[in-house]
């Protein structure tokens, strides 16, 4: 058997003196979209920036395809951050972390950064143009002057770049319009996810029902279930 | 009036070489978030290494400028090695990393007083000692090659900058680190790169000016304390507002220096980067609103 996309055991992660994420253990197999609900302050976001290595401290494994980018870390925030991503992860963090200064082509081709999608980065502009069309008119447009919705098109769409292993997309509606934050999540279901493995944090739960392979809850720093919610006549094998 | 014409290339010739240091700083800031107080020596030891290239390889232009460069260059990354590598990812960074800085200029002005003495040394001429003429104007041939000099290499920096993809990752990270580290992109290289290339810029800075000024294990201070004005002045991270505060700060100190006296020279600056800076708080770019907070 192949290792799981991401396999987290005991992790805990915190900011200072603050302890977010308990212990937490997770397992998303190739294939499978998850969506984390709870709400604000819970631990969502906490969990997917102690994947990529942001948060003040952390410790507990966490392996990515196998391969562990996890530890225990006391400082550094951030340190380690490109190489896990070069490992197929891809964050796409609330709050977009855009480059004001930077056109939306900058920001496509900045995300290819294998350097397979370094020499395919036309063809994968395209192919991002086909899962997000507004951008396709706003290209030379520098993203500092873009609205809310292009905005997280292009954060997004920089994370689809480099066609990474492991989506970790965080909050993909906050801030955007019922209309609009319903168009970023069908364009998310779209995606083709070939071998790798897609997990949303959101705290709208009807955004995600029914469209993912599980729902986990999240609660105070610790995942509800043991591990996986499963959604009635949504259950694809796997789970934790 | 008469002396128009003059004031007018000493002021972009200045111009040229403030704009060198202070692009250098203000990139240095905005993606390293590193205020480097070592510019200075920086530009101190691209003299000496001009400097060592005229004595032990050939006099002619273009080794004395690459060997100002490469020194430079050097320079940069050894200041990156010591003050960014092992600091960058602790808390308090800013202040530390000044503080690092601070002291790499003086310990590093100390080691070259101690390796090549008090006295100050010459550069030969780079662009030799003909004149070029306007019309009626005669223009010395220092200057009017700093200027093209100094234009062909920003030009071609900011060329890279915006082309190349190097370029491009150093823009990421200017403008948000985080959203850069999520690229992929590699702070520590990415700043090697970045200290290379801004202390090649310094380099070729310290080659320009040492055509009029002489070459000193203390020379680095003044241009520091330019480069720093320009860089505040034009917004820390604005490439475009550098060079506009350049100009400006370059037409201030010629026109100064030749109507009123030298002495004034640095009363009329800071004069003029407090009238900007009470207009604009965030200098003539005004980016870093956008980029670091």
């Amino acid at each position: 058997m192949t290792a799981p996309i991401l396999e987290v055991r005991g992790l805990s992660a915190g900011y200072g003196p603050l302890r977010v994420l308990h212990d937490l253990d997770l397992t998303v197999e190739a294939g499978e979209r998850v969506g984390i609900v709870g709400l604000n302050g819970h631990g969502k976001s906490t969990l997917f920036r102690a994947i990529a290595g942001l948060t003040d401290w952390q410790s507990g494994s966490v392996c990515i395809r196998g391969a562990e980018v996890g530890g225990s870390r006391s400082q550094g925030p951030g340190r380690h951050t490109h190489r896990i991503v070069r490992k197929g992860l891809a964050l796409m963090p609330q709050g977009d972390a855009i480059f004001p200064g930077l056109t939306v082509r900058e920001h496509l081709d900045a995300g290819a950064y294998t350097s397979l999608a370094w020499r395919e980065r036309a063809r994968r502009r395209d192919r991002i143009l086909e899962i997000f069309p507004p951008l396709a008119r706003l290209m030379d447009t520098p993203v500092g002057r873009l609205s809310g919705g292009e905005r997280r098109m292009v954060s997004l769409g920089r994370g689809l770049m480099a066609e990474s292993a492991l989506l970790l997309v965080d909050e993909p509606s906050l801030g955007l319009a019922p209309k609009i934050s319903k168009a970023v999540v069908e364009a998310l279901m779209k995606i083709d996810l070939q071998d790798g493995a897609m997990l949303i944090a959101e705290q709208n739960l009807t955004l995600l029902e029914g469209r993912v392979t599980r729902l986990l809850g999240m609660h105070a720093g610790r995942l509800k279930g043991g591990g996986s919610v499963v959604l009635p006549g949504r259950h694809v094998g796997g789970g934790a | 009036m008469a002396d128009l014409p003059f004031v007018a290339l000493s002021a972009i010739t200045l111009a040229a070489i403030y704009g060198l240091l202070a692009i250098g700083i203000s990139i240095i800031w905005s993606s390293l978030g590193m205020i480097n107080m070592a510019h200075g020596f920086t530009f101190a030891l691209s003299g000496y290494g001009a400097w060592l290239a005229a004595q032990y390889l050939s006099d002619a232009g273009p080794m004395v400028l690459a060997g100002g460069i490469v020194a430079g260059a050097l320079s940069g990354v050894l200041i990156c090695a010591v003050s960014f590598l092992p600091l960058h990812d602790k808390p308090n960074f800013v202040v530390r990393s000044m503080i690092a800085t601070l002291a790499i200029s003086l310990i590093g002005s100390q080691c070259l007083l101690w390796a090549f003495g008090p006295r100050v040394k010459a550069l030969p001429k780079v662009f030799g000692e003909g004149t070029v003429e306007f019309g009626e104007v005669v223009f010395t041939a220092d200057k009017v090659g700093a200027i093209a000099t100094s234009a062909v290499v920003l030009l071609l920096t900011l060329f890279w900058m915006t082309r190349s993809r190097r370029g491009l990752e150093i823009r990421a990270m200017m403008q948000n680190p985080e959203g850069a580290a999520l690229v992929g992109i590699g702070v520590r290289k990415t700043a090697l790169w970045v200290m290379a290339v801004t202390g090649g810029l310094a380099g070729l800075a310290a080659v320009l000016l040492s055509q009029t000024f002489f070459v000193s294990p203390g020379s680095g201070l003044q241009p520091l304390v330019k480069g720093l004005i320009v860089a505040l002045c034009g917004g820390l991270g604005s490439i475009r507002g550098a060079l506009i505060a350049a100009l400006l700060i370059g037409i201030t100190e010629a026109a100064t220096a030749t109507y009123l006296g030298g002495q004034y020279v640095l009363m009329t600056q800071f004069g003029l980067i407090i009238a900007v800076l009470l207009a604009r708080p965030r200098g003539i770019g005004g980016l870093l609103d956008e980029t670091r907070e």
